[in-house]
């Protein structure tokens, strides 16, 4: 079963057009969605939010038209959009006490629980905390309403390495359950080596590929050159495909 | 659903000044003052919520938790309403209580009466339609709303001051219960001319909110 399907998503901006983006989500796993900066990858994840207005297109999340259950399918995501931080002067724990009174399925437990395995203090104010951590306690949120699909806009951008690994393990071992499934953006190739089961990547706006990773990787390998032995990685797919020439 | 709102208006969004200007109701026991301002302030703290909001990100995470996008401009109508009435309730007391210790009323503008409040209701609504309609447009642009709103409500705030000391209009400046009786009409007027604003002010602002690309 697929947590999420976009069929035909088009959003046009004077100068910008995000052109028949299509892909599906199953259940359990983990998507990446690829592309070099201002291709169209936080549009993307806007426009299934409904954050933006898509000028076609259909968002289908737990088997519903987002659109037309708006309130319901919210009721199980968990989102972070990276490099928006809400009230930063305000303590976790005033955000975590008004976010739990809009959730159904609010675990308090679960709450504890996460912060106390992420090393969250709920006394810090939002500036205090990491890159890192700030994504880890939204994440920390979203658990404990028990999000079934978590959306993420550039989550491990601006992490040192080590915070970064910290973020994919945790994505890891979220959906050994088959309860979470993840889409998150990412411009770094090798956050999807470590941990995506699917690739989707977006071209100048564009849908270029979107499928499992293996036959992701086997369907660009007609890009190597005279030289190269062994097989094409995500990154040099990604550097030959967007490589410019200049005529200077 | 409106009280969780509500809840989250008053405890993340709203910044410290609205609740400063909401107090500052008591204003009406000053001796000599243009009691205008007390609507004036009552019109400051939202906007300068609406700057706080911008700055913290909050119509971001209101768009993010399960509620409808109309639900982030009911919010932010709600708070306004909050704000607006209290700052009515706290000052009534005030204006009871200066019947008794200043007796020889307000030298420098209108008394605070019933034509006065009735005249605050319409200033109020005005900025209200005017601030929320304009800042819903592109849920950032806040400074262009509060000056297309603080410009008539400020006109709105003149007049009544002035107006009291022309003689035909003296009448308005009374505290006599007989006279205030006559001036019941305008409060009647105030009160529906607010609701109505407001009402049009939500439906308007969470149609074009909806247009809006965050």
């Amino acid at each position: 079963m697929n947590v999420l399907s976009v069929k035909g998503l088009t959003k046009r901006y004077p100068n910008f057009l995000l052109q028949d983006i299509y892909f599906d989500l199953p259940q359990g796993k983990i998507m990446g969605l690829i592309g070099k900066n201002g291709v169209g990858k936080s549009t993307t994840l806007k426009s299934i939010l409904n954050l933006v207005n898509p000028d076609s297109g259909t968002i289908e999340m737990f088997g519903k038209d987002f659109i037309k259950n708006e309130e319901i399918c919210k009721q199980d995501i968990g989102v972070v959009l990276g490099g928006i931080d809400f009230y930063n002067h305000k303590k976790l724990r005033d955000i975590t006490a008004v976010t739990k009174r809009f959730y159904k399925n609010w675990d308090d437990k679960a709450y504890h629980k996460y912060i106390k395995a992420f090393s969250i203090s709920p006394h810090k104010k939002v500036k205090e905390l990491s890159s890192g951590m700030k994504v880890k306690y939204m994440l920390a949120l979203a658990l404990s309403h028990k999000a079934k699909l978590l959306i993420l806009d550039e989550p491990t951008s601006g992490l040192d390495p080590v915070s970064r690994d910290d973020i994919l393990e945790l994505f890891r071992q979220l959906v050994k359950s088959k309860e979470v499934s993840i889409l998150f953006s990412t411009h770094i190739t090798s956050d999807l080596e470590k941990c995506a089961d699917y690739i989707t990547y977006i071209k100048d706006g564009k849908l270029l590929r979107s499928a499992e990773k293996s036959s992701f990787i086997k369907s660009f390998q007609h890009l190597k050159e005279p030289g190269d032995k062994s097989e094409l990685s995500l990154e040099e797919i990604m550097v030959r495909t967007e490589r410019s020439r200049y005529d200077v | 659903m409106m009280f969780n709102l509500l809840y989250k208006e008053l405890r993340l969004a709203a910044h410290p000044n609205l609740f400063i200007f909401t107090l500052l109701g008591a204003l009406v026991i000053v001796p000599a003052y243009p009691y205008g301002m007390v609507f004036l302030f009552g019109c400051l703290g939202p906007y300068i919520t609406f700057m706080y909001g911008r700055e913290t990100n909050d119509i971001y995470y209101t768009s993010l938790l399960p509620v409808k996008k109309s639900d982030t401009v009911k919010a932010k109508c709600l708070l306004i309403v909050l704000a607006q009435m209290t700052q009515l309730l706290i000052s009534l007391p005030f204006a009871v209580l200066r019947l008794s210790i200043l007796p020889n009323g307000n030298p420098a503008g209108i008394e605070a009466n019933i034509a006065y409040y009735g005249f605050g209701f319409i200033i109020c609504a005005i900025f209200n339609l005017i601030l929320l309609t304009q800042f819903f447009k592109t849920a950032y642009k806040v400074g262009k709303a509060f000056i297309l709103a603080i410009i008539p409500a400020a006109i709105g705030v003149i007049i009544m001051e002035v107006i009291v000391h022309i003689p035909r209009f003296q009448w308005l400046d009374s505290i006599e219960p007989a006279i205030m009786l006559k001036q019941l009409p305008i409060l009647v007027i105030g009160i529906v001319f607010y609701i109505f604003s407001m009402l049009v002010a939500y439906r308007v602002s969470a149609n074009r909110f909806q247009q809006v690309d965050l």
